[in-house]
């Protein structure tokens, strides 16, 4: 039971950078990013592409990971800086399907649609599997703890309030003289980043990789897990991963309290159980969670 | 199972099945661990996974092969369970997703602590949750085809009764050339035994003197037509296809449209009967379909017809589930303690080699008990591994398409 536990808290916390990464694109930015997926699956092959075939050491393999994704995302927001909402939506969704297809088929560099095997982990040959479920999921969440404190920083600083004016309405972000356009690059790059460093994660942990991982439904996971978590909150992305994946795995033990239903039954039910809690908690708290808080500065100027 | 690895070598050489049971022998001390293990595992049910598709793309296959291992799981326990353990199963749904997968094997594996996992379908989803059965020593039965499954690491922890790809291509290609096609071509989108398909057909073609024409395509476009000019520049008369049902409709609606009057060939997933509901007769008409058969005349087979019921299809997949139980169940009553190491080294003593021939895990469990040598037939088949954890010797069934309806042509 307890490797399990922490089997899925290291899912969790791996969730959880993908959804600030989200956030800090879609929530503080207001870009919504559909290609999560493609910057989740271009972290794992870059990370597992070098470690494998070069033997480099994984920590190299996660510094490329971000450098990748985040050039990616830097590369992808400068073809599509003037497309907003559903147009961006449409865009990056079309991304992380490109990322997908060229990984099925660029076979001499990621072996197709077979996936790439046997990727290290960090003394995972030493360590016992269970000491090695340990040592990853520390690895995790400190990554969850760094990745917070840098988009807390972000948030809270000068450039945070420049992200969330361009968010709330980027021609006055425009007039006071900001430079929109860098703003979203930047802001999607490292949004981008911290979900390729969440793609090296993965694909270290489990030590498998493949095109079918990297599916839009994990990206539809991501999204329900931030909405419900707060948009535009740090914590609420934490959170909300945490919840999502209570949600996604609690269910299963509901079969031992459901009697007379068959197998296939059971699986519906489960699937079904999942979107109905998530539904109920988007009706019950639309803002999420955990509401994103109200600026301080603001504060003050209200109750003057 | 590995938190136990830090207490004495002599609890994990007795008994390393129950956490509990481990707790509850550390506190009673030495006189309690001085005691037969056999005494204290007399009552501790032996659990197995199932790790079949319930939703997804394998969900048309997955609940009934789930019930396959199921009902050899009841027979058993019926008759007494294993050398007086009963069995339990513990099922979860992979979701034919190679991530989702991960998390259910983690359940199996960590919380329930079966012996084997059961039934992984599709290749990714079996490649993912490899490394974690053989980390934690739990044998994996599988009936994916992708070839680089067996060249994992493994340890000998995987068993696959699926006819690998490099087999089923090259049985069905040579079966081209003996139906007199003259210029063949293989279609069809990247999947992982597409390359490996691509060159078991190109081998035979050449070897056959046959000039051969391949393409990959798109899995889920709504038209092939640029894809369909393409190969049929090639001018071939014998096209095979490499996709499942819904790319499949397609191709064979546009190859039709575009006039071409060769043969066609397919997997039996991919035109299948809902294919042949889906399109009209005559686009239909003449189509060939070959998948790996079951040993419909093995009185395994009419044995698991009768445990689901005559009004269930036991398609090949079921067949090789219920294979998969019987040869976890009867490796686990060789000997050993009742985990996935014991079904490792067990599952050839019982599969091949000679001996007392069983199609069912009862009987082969009374002989077994008998101290005589088992050797079982499965329904799938045989059920000979080799040391890979691959399977001989599998026979293909071939049909044909008469008026929207599967004509047998051979089995063989």
């Amino acid at each position: 039971m307890e490797n399990y536990l922490v089997a899925i808290v290291t899912f969790a916390g791996i969730y959880a950078l993908l959804a600030m990464g989200l956030n800090v694109s879609w929530g503080m930015t207001g870009l919504v990013n559909l290609g999560m997926a493609g910057f989740f699956a271009l972290g794992a092959y870059a990370s597992a592409i070098l470690t494998v075939r070069t033997g480099a050491w994984i920590p190299l393999g996660f510094g490329l990971a971000a450098i990748v994704a985040a050039l990616a995302g830097a590369a992808l927001m400068g073809i599509t800086r003037k497309l907003r909402g559903d147009y961006l939506a449409i865009i990056t969704l079309g991304f992380s399907e490109f990322v997908r297809l060229v990984a099925a088929n660029e076979i001499w560099l990621t072996r197709g649609s077979d996936g790439i095997s046997g990727i290290p982990g960090p003394w995972r040959g030493e360590l016992s599997p269970a000491q090695f479920n340990v040592l990853f999921c520390v690895i995790v969440l400190v990554l969850v703890a760094v990745a917070y404190v840098v988009c807390e920083r972000l948030r809270d600083s000068p450039y945070g309030r420049v992200l969330r004016a361009v968010r709330e309405d980027d021609t006055v972000a425009a007039v006071a003289g900001k430079a929109v356009d860098r703003y979203k690059l930047q802001a999607f790059a490292i949004g981008a980043g911290i979900m390729g460093v969440a793609g090296a994660a993965y694909g270290h942990y489990t030590s498998y990789i493949a095109p079918d991982i990297f599916r839009p439904l994990i990206t539809i996971y991501i999204f329900l897990a931030l909405t419900a978590g707060g948009v535009g909150n740090n914590r609420g992305a934490v959170v909300g991963a945490f919840l999502v994946m209570a949600i996604l795995e609690g269910t299963r033990f509901l079969w031992d309290v459901v009697p007379g239903l068959a197998a296939v039954q059971k699986a519906a039910l489960r699937e079904i159980v999942i979107g109905v809690l998530l539904i109920v908690v988007m009706r019950l708290r639309p803002e999420g969670l955990l509401p994103e808080p109200v600026p301080k500065v603001l504060d003050k100027e209200t109750t003057r | 199972m590995n938190e136990q690895e830090g207490k004495t070598t002599m609890i994990i050489a007795t008994h390393r099945l129950s956490r509990r049971s481990v707790l509850a022998a550390g506190a009673a001390g030495a006189a309690l661990l001085a005691a037969p293990a056999v005494v204290r595992a007399q009552a501790q049910p032996i659990r197995l996974g199932s790790l079949t598709p319930l939703t997804g793309a394998g969900g048309a296959y997955g609940p009934r092969m789930r019930d396959a291992i199921a009902a050899v799981v009841n027979e058993v326990n019926a008759a007494g369970g294993v050398r007086g353990r009963p069995l339990q199963l513990v099922t979860e749904d992979d979701q034919t997703s190679p991530e989702a997968a991960v998390r259910a094997a983690r359940k199996l594996i960590d919380v329930d602590r079966v012996a084997a996992v059961m039934g992984t379908w599709a290749s990714s989803v079996t490649t993912a949750v490899a490394p974690l059965c053989w980390e934690n020593r739990v044998s994996l039965f599988t009936v994916s085809g992708a070839d680089s499954i067996t060249l994992l690491p493994h340890q000998g922890y995987i068993f696959r009764t699926q006819p690998n790809s490099r087999l089923q291509m090259r049985t069905v290609a040579k079966f081209a050339v003996d139906e007199g096609a003259q210029r063949i071509a293989w279609m069809g989108p990247q999947t992982p035994f597409a390359q490996s398909s691509i060159e078991e057909f190109q081998q035979v073609a050449q070897a056959a003197n046959r000039p051969f024409t391949s393409l990959i395509y798109e899995a889920d476009k709504a038209t092939y037509r640029s894809e369909v000019d393409q190969i049929l520049r090639a001018r071939p008369d014998f096209i095979m296809f490499g996709g499942y049902t819904p790319d499949s409709i397609v191709l064979a609606r546009d190859l039709f449209r575009a006039g071409y009057q060769g043969k066609v060939m397919a997997p039996a997933y991919a035109i299948s009967a809902r294919m042949l509901e889906a399109l009209p007769h005559e686009v239909t008409q003449g189509a060939m379909v070959y998948e790996p058969w079951p040993e419909v005349a093995s009185t395994a087979y009419s044995r698991l017809q009768r445990l689901l019921g005559s009004g269930v299809e036991v398609d090949p997949y079921t067949a090789q589930t219920y294979d998969h139980a019987n040869l976890a169940v009867m490796a686990l009553a060789i000997g050993g303690d009742g985990n996935g190491l014991a079904i490792k080294d067990n599952v050839r003593r019982i599969s091949q080699g000679g001996g007392q021939s069983v199609d069912n895990a009862v009987d082969g469990l009374k002989a077994i008990v008998a101290g005589q040598k088992v050797d079982y037939t499965g329904a799938s088949g045989p059920c000979d591994f080799t040391a890979e954890g691959d399977i001989t010797g599998t026979k293909f069934r071939y049909q044909r398409v008469d008026k929207g309806a599967f004509q047998v042509m051979k089995i063989a």
